[in-house]
């Protein structure tokens, strides 16, 4: 559905992107995660026309984006909802209209699909207010139905629900899916990963503008035994032990801060114990220092700068990493 | 200070009786400094619009001449404008020299430089994302340039106010290119000068009132419309 090849960007001369090859498929949730500053944001304005980037392509329904004529046909069937959305000055209704009179859609068809969106969104009654009194989780909930009432085929959303409740977020996802299922192709970026990993079918981690081959919350896509309770998953070479009632395909994530880092084996309650060797140790200058090892996957590990200078580590340092069973996240 | 009293009640007593001359003058001058200003809007704002919207090679040059040009000497500009309308400057042939045209271009020199840097900083000002939104949400560059000037509409109506007000206070250049002349290209700051010097400080008095009632009348109405508009 969309593709992006070979996109560089640069603000100024600072490289903020450099992607070799994403594709995003129809009827799919796509999660975007990464730090703060991984070019998440970048990306997604890149992917909904309205940044150019510095060089690459990006291909819509086969057809390769090129011009002026291209990208404003292609902003009519792909749609953005940023991280700080932004509603023009008056109503609710007048917001949504817009999007959808620049799409060509007018008079009673525009309206219904404005009352149908909102009712749908959960916040039919703000149909009328001044777009500039709402609250900023209001204004996300109205940003998100505004690109809904379009009926893209490409849905990207920036943190679609930093400001929303729990009870908002999972209708939000909600709504997203039952838009995935009618084949919309949806792109979320989003720091809240617990629901992201639990919505999308597969994600692109990003890291310093580039795709990361491991997410930085050592997150896997794995095939979850049937039954209930304690499991055992195979992940590469390594089993891993959990416990959850889930069964079939699913997201696993080793939290990083949960991962205990030794030199050696040690006894202890912890069902999960992997053998590894350092490959890179990074120290944020915060308290936190960052090791990626090699334990047959690329597992990542956060431990202080003082247990890093206690335990001697350095690169290439055998560790042992350990985890509980039941510290082991599925979604 | 009994003449300066004497001056506005016979003032007062001018605008009450509506007397023909002061009516007059008030209307060619009102005429004046709307055509100026729609004129001046007309070519100033779109400059202002893509000077602030816009990066181009020499932008920040371009923005730094409007601003200067804020400052132009008035006389300066009516000396110009009348070295191109006199018979035999390049536009002699229109005969437009001491008419009410003649000042009207003059005041169009004067103003599009303000409703240009105006424009320009009110567009800068205006959040980038109204323009990003647009986009996608579908708009085309035209419509989304719509939006900007949508968001940024109480700034640029203070623009054309401020336009308005330049025009209709300046003295300098109308005296020049319009030469003063009765029922014809009198306006009311030229006819100000003219009572005073001769000695008619009620005249002038009530001239004068008449140009502060204007300029309060409008700015009550940009009030009004802001205050509508943030309500």
């Amino acid at each position: 559905m969309l593709s992006a090849r070979g996109i560089e960007h640069h603000y100024g001369a600072r490289r903020v992107l450099d992607i070799d090859s994403l594709d995003f498929e129809t009827g799919s949730i796509t999660a975007v995660v990464g730090a703060n500053g991984s070019g998440k944001s970048t990306l997604l304005r890149i992917l909904a026309f309205v940044e150019m980037p510095t060089n690459g392509s990006l291909v819509l329904d086969g057809k390769p984006i090129r011009t002026r004529a291209d990208r404003l046909a292609a902003r009519r069937i792909v749609t953005l909802v940023e991280q700080r959305p932004f509603l023009f000055s008056g109503t609710v209704t007048a917001n949504m209209l817009y999007g959808l009179r620049a799409r060509g859609c007018r008079g009673s068809e525009a309206k219904r699909r404005v009352v149908e969106t909102l009712q749908l969104a959960g916040v039919a009654d703000l149909a009328d207010r001044d777009a500039r009194t709402l609250s900023e989780g209001e204004v996300q909930k109205i940003a998100v139905a505004r690109a809904l009432a379009l009926d893209p085929k490409v849905l990207l959303m920036d943190e679609p629900t930093s400001a929303a409740d729990r009870s908002s977020t999972n209708r939000l996802y909600q709504i997203v899916a039952e838009a995935r299922d009618r084949g919309v192709t949806v792109v979320i970026a989003s720091h809240q990963l617990e629901e992201v990993y639990r919505w999308s079918e597969s994600f692109v981690s990003l890291e310093g503008g580039r795709t990361s081959p491991v997410s930085p919350e050592n997150v896997f896509r794995v095939e979850i035994p049937a039954g209930t309770g304690s499991k055992e998953v195979r992940l590469g070479d390594l089993v891993i032990h959990l416990v959850t009632d889930t069964t079939g395909p699913a997201t696993i994530a080793l939290p990083p801060d949960d991962l205990i880092v030794s030199t050696g084996g040690f006894s202890s309650s912890a069902r999960n114990q992997f053998q590894g060797r350092i490959q890179r140790i990074t120290d944020d200058g915060r308290g936190r220092v960052t090791l990626r090892i090699d334990a047959g996957v690329e597992l990542v590990a956060r431990i202080t700068p003082s247990a890093l200078a206690e335990l001697a580590l350095s690169v290439g340092s055998p560790v042992v990493l350990s985890i509980k069973a039941m510290a082991v996240r599925v979604f | 200070m009994d003449f300066l009293i004497e001056g506005f009640r016979r003032a007062v007593q001018l605008i009450l009786s509506g007397d023909a001359d002061v009516f007059g003058i008030t209307a060619l001058s009102i005429k004046i400094a709307l055509s100026s200003t729609v004129l001046a809007c007309l070519v100033g704002i779109p400059i202002g619009f893509v000077v602030g919207t816009t990066r181009f090679w020499g932008r920040r040059a371009a923005l730094t001449v409007l601003n200067t040009m804020l400052a132009f000497p008035t006389v300066v500009v009516g000396v110009v404008i009348w070295g191109l309308l006199t018979r035999n400057g390049p536009f002699g042939g229109l005969g437009l020299l001491y008419t009410w045209w003649a000042i009207v271009a003059a005041e169009v020199v004067l103003a599009v430089p303000i409703a240009a840097a105006l424009t320009a900083a009110a567009v800068q000002s205006i959040d980038p994302r109204v323009r990003r939104t647009a986009l996608t949400l579908g708009a085309g560059p035209w419509r989304a340039h719509w939006a900007v000037a949508g968001e940024a509409r109480f700034a640029l109506l203070a623009a054309v106010v401020v336009a308005f007000g330049r025009v209709l206070a300046e003295v300098g250049a109308a005296m020049i290119v319009g030469g003063n002349i009765r029922n014809h290209t009198r306006t009311l700051t030229t006819a100000v000068a003219l009572a005073s010097s001769q000695g008619d400080f009620a005249l002038a008095i009530a001239l004068g009132l008449v140009l502060l009632g204007l300029a309060l009348t409008v700015n009550v109405l940009l009030q009004l419309f802001q205050g509508r508009g943030h309500a």
